[in-house]
């Protein structure tokens, strides 16, 4: 009787190791669906494995095994296909990996298919997907991919004067004299408000204005509060907000309440932070052909371009954009992270998308800008 | 089993004589937090009206000053004038307790009670002087030796500013009458 | 006679016993000022030790009752409440109080450091007096508070202090510029400085032509409603809508002046917003 115990828990152990071991490799449940993040060793014999092999292999980063996978027909080298995945110049996907992939057949013969393939990439910004058309063709008794060919912007050699404004903040010595050192910090100010009820939970946003002649680095933090004036719960708006602004400048702005709703909620209490920072007016970076499209995957987008007007490399460029009804209210804030790096005097173009139930509500839209800069202060 | 029944009442023991090792520390700081009592009326606070929340914060943080004071001046100890104090107050406070480091004396301030009134708050919220009528029960020590015990009403007047996360007393002055 | 020698014990006794009570006292100033010497008087006879009990002194050393003990400048420098004890076989004490001296300093709060022009009540100043080892003066005194923008005199006037403190309010100046603040008490002045700084936009207005390229948009020199120019770097945000789609651009003054170039090829209508301020919508015909 003893021994019962721990019999049981040897045999228990056991058994969850023979699962745990079985279970590894097995593909989703839904047909015609490849998943990612299999080993592979089999043979490419199909549109499919073909496609398998060479994202494994790009997961893993074995790039001379990928690189075997992609056509000759290409047309493009082994450096320039290691680029097109690893990124280059500080871009959000130099520091990203693909997490995993799932795949869906378009069309196939015999001798050539289209897959449209969803990427997952793990990012220091949090999960990133890409969608993208893969074309596959057989080369004897083998599928590879046919890698189109990466163009880079060709920039032509130029000085380009920066005569824009750059701010430096002194921080002044620690043992002044009372009320001797006095600068205050940026007057920011909310100028709209607008707090939703989502399928996730609770969402406040708005915008928010630098009214200073400084610029400010700017967070806003909400508070739901109940009928009793008790704080239900406090969030801040993070990366959905454009944090470093120059004066006059504009940023919508947009707080994540998960697993809440506004029924309980009587007050929305906001907080805007404002402190000195240093900042450059430099580069400017135009947002050109913004439009509303549907994508292949029938979601409702922003399509869009971003142009550096400057001759600064802007290694992540960050958009934030806010959706406005007829009424002028803001009635959602949408972000994303483009994962090319934005070269001076070239464009790059991004995408963010619009919950389908308030596409019809969107009347005009603003886009910002937000971006860091490797070595920047 | 035998060595089982025995261990089990030290076991005991050893637990409750930890317990009392962890909470004695914490009765202290609380009894000595709880014997500050404050009681703060910012009616007359003026050009700016007191808000709510920085009242709170005010009466907060001037209770535990003097809860830090006290103890600074009892042990002879600097550290707990770190947060509580700025400028001149926590000058001549850490000269004290240097001085009284020196000539081996302390301070013991018991049953304290604090009428404050706050008489002035800047427009820009950035300073407050408060009156404070401080009653407490002084002992001055010489080691171990008793020198002076007594009863006092001193009458304080305070400015205070907002630092990184606190009030902090800027300027202690006790004045004859306000 | 045993009756009259144990009177006489006992008056000995009570004698010897106020003789001893008698035995150390002392006298403390009625009042005294900050950073000033004075003395302490004792009675009686022997060793005593003196102890001073105050804001930053804490003293003890041996005493000859009877005479003087001399308190130094050092000694009584913060203003407070000073505690002076006697000790031989029992202790005596008395107190005093240290006022401060007269004001050799102004601390000199103002605020804000950057103020829009033509604002009410947007500069505020609070003055404490000083005296030369940094008590509150809490004597009134008239603490005389100006405002001068470049050669002009914006605001002047005199405030006695109450509780040690005096203070001002007053509008902001029209044109953009530094704002001296001065405080002054007898000849003691302390002065600070105030950017003023261009209110919102107004009048915002935009002129724009086709280039080869696409459209070159500026602004007129913006300014304010008080005629300021806008400081560089205030952002201008330019929005052409065409049929190719929307471009903004976020564009920085320079010299009083925004630009930006916009790709659009077809006919444009383009507007311009600065902050919560808009401005005026120009219509630009497709490129030929």
């Amino acid at each position: 009787m003893k021994y019962a115990l721990p019999v049981v828990l040897v045999a228990v152990t056991a058994a969850l190791m023979v699962l745990g071991l079985s279970v590894t490799g097995q593909a989703g449940g839904t047909v015609g669906v490849t998943k990612g993040s299999a080993l592979h060793t089999a043979k490419a014999d199909t549109p499919d494995q073909g496609l398998a092999n060479l994202l494994a292999d790009v997961q893993r980063r074995n790039w001379d095994r990928a690189f075997a996978d992609v056509s000759s027909s290409s047309g493009i080298t082994e450096q320039a296909f290691i680029q097109d995945w690893m990124g280059s110049n500080g871009s959000l996907r130099s520091f990203s990996s693909l997490e995993g992939f799932d795949a869906r057949p378009l069309h196939a013969t015999s001798d050539e298919a289209q897959m449209r393939v969803r990427l997952h990439f793990s990012t220091p910004v949090g999960p990133l997907e890409d969608v993208r058309d893969f074309h596959l063709i057989r080369e004897g008794d083998v599928w590879k991919a046919v890698w189109a060919k990466v163009q880079l912007p060709s920039i032509p050699a130029e000085v380009i004067p920066v005569t824009f404004l750059r701010w430096d903040l002194v921080t002044g010595g620690a043992d002044e004299e009372w009320g001797a050192r006095n600068i205050d910090a940026p007057h920011v100010r909310i100028i709209s408000m607008n707090a939703v009820d989502t399928a996730t939970g609770a969402v406040v946003m708005g915008e928010v204005t630098n009214e200073d002649t400084v610029p400010a680095f700017v967070t806003v933090n909400a508070t739901l509060v109940d009928a009793a004036g008790n704080a239900i719960d406090e969030e801040s708006s993070f990366d959905k907000i454009a944090h470093v602004l120059l004066p006059k400048q504009v940023t919508p702005y947009r707080i994540d309440f998960a697993n809440l709703h506004l029924k309980n909620v009587k007050n929305v209490r906001m907080d805007e932070k404002a402190t000195l920072v240093p900042a450059s007016a430099d580069p400017v970076i135009g947002v050109m052909n913004q439009r509303i499209e549907t994508d292949v995957q029938g979601k409702s987008v922003l399509h869009g371009d971003l142009l550096n007007q400057g001759g600064q490399t802007v290694n992540i460029p960050h958009v934030i954009a806010s959706f406005y009804d007829n009424n002028g209210k803001v009635v959602w804030v949408s972000d994303g992270y483009v994962d090319r790096a934005l070269l001076p005097q070239s464009s790059q173009s991004f995408a963010v998308e619009i919950p389908k139930n308030l596409s019809t509500a969107v009347h005009s839209f603003h886009v910002v800008v937000n971006q860091y800069s490797l070595g920047k202060s | 089993m035998k060595r089982l029944t025995k261990f089990v009442p030290r076991f005991h023991f050893s637990l409750f004589f930890a317990a009392v090792l962890w909470l004695v520390p914490a009765l202290n700081s609380y009894a000595a937090d709880a014997a500050v009592e404050v009681q703060l009326d910012v009616k007359k606070a003026a050009p700016r009206a007191i808000e709510e929340l920085t009242e709170r914060g005010i009466l907060r943080d001037y209770r535990f000053a003097w809860t830090c004071m006290a103890q600074a001046l009892q042990f002879n100890t600097f550290d707990p004038l770190e947060g509580p104090f700025s400028g001149e107050a926590k000058r001549w406070l850490r000269q004290t307790v240097s001085r009284q480091q020196q000539s081996g004396l302390s301070h013991r301030y018991t049953d304290q009670n604090h009428r404050v009134e706050a008489v002035f708050y800047s427009p820009e919220g950035d300073v407050v002087e408060l009156h404070d009528t401080a009653q407490y029960h002084l002992q001055i020590l010489d080691g171990e030796k008793n020198i002076h015990d007594e009863n006092v009403v001193v009458h304080y007047v305070v400015l205070m500013t907002p630092g990184a996360d606190r009030w902090t007393i800027r300027q202690l002055q006790a004045v004859p009458q306000f | 006679m045993a009756r009259r020698g144990r009177i006489c014990a006992v008056m000995c006794l009570a004698a010897a016993c106020a003789s001893a009570c008698r035995a150390q006292d002392l006298r403390v100033p009625d009042s005294t000022v900050a950073g000033e010497e004075t003395s302490i008087s004792t009675t009686g006879s022997g060793k005593a030790t003196f102890y001073l009990a105050g804001p930053g002194v804490s003293r003890k050393n041996e005493v000859a009752l009877g005479e003087e003990v001399r308190l130094t400048a050092q000694d009584l420098r913060d203003a407070g409440y000073y505690l002076a004890i006697l000790c031989s076989e029992t202790c005596r004490s008395a107190s005093f109080y240290v006022r401060a001296g007269k004001p050799a300093s102004l601390s000199f709060i103002v605020h804000p450091s950057r103020v829009p022009v033509a604002q009410n009540e947007a500069v505020n100043g609070v003055a404490f007096p000083f005296d030369q080892y940094r008590n509150m003066v809490l004597a009134p005194v008239n603490v005389n508070f100006q405002l001068n923008a470049k050669d002009a005199s914006l605001f002047s006037r005199a405030v006695r202090t109450q509780n040690g403190v005096a203070w001002f309010r007053t509008a902001s100046g029209k044109s953009a510029g530094a704002l001296q603040v001065v405080a002054s008490l007898d000849d003691l002045t302390t002065r600070r400085a105030v950017q003023q700084v261009a209110s919102d936009p107004c009048n915002l207005r935009i002129t724009g032509q086709r280039t080869k390229t696409g459209i070159l948009v500026q602004t007129e020199p913006v300014h304010d409603c008080s005629g300021n120019v806008l400081p560089d770097g205030t952002i201008v945000t330019f929005t052409a809508t065409g049929p190719e789609g929307r471009d903004t651009v976020d564009a920085p003054i320079k010299q009083g002046i925004a630009r930006a170039q916009m790709d659009s090829s077809g006919a444009t209508t383009i507007s311009v917003a600065s902050g919560v301020v808009m401005g005026n919508e120009i219509r630009v015909g497709a490129q030929p």
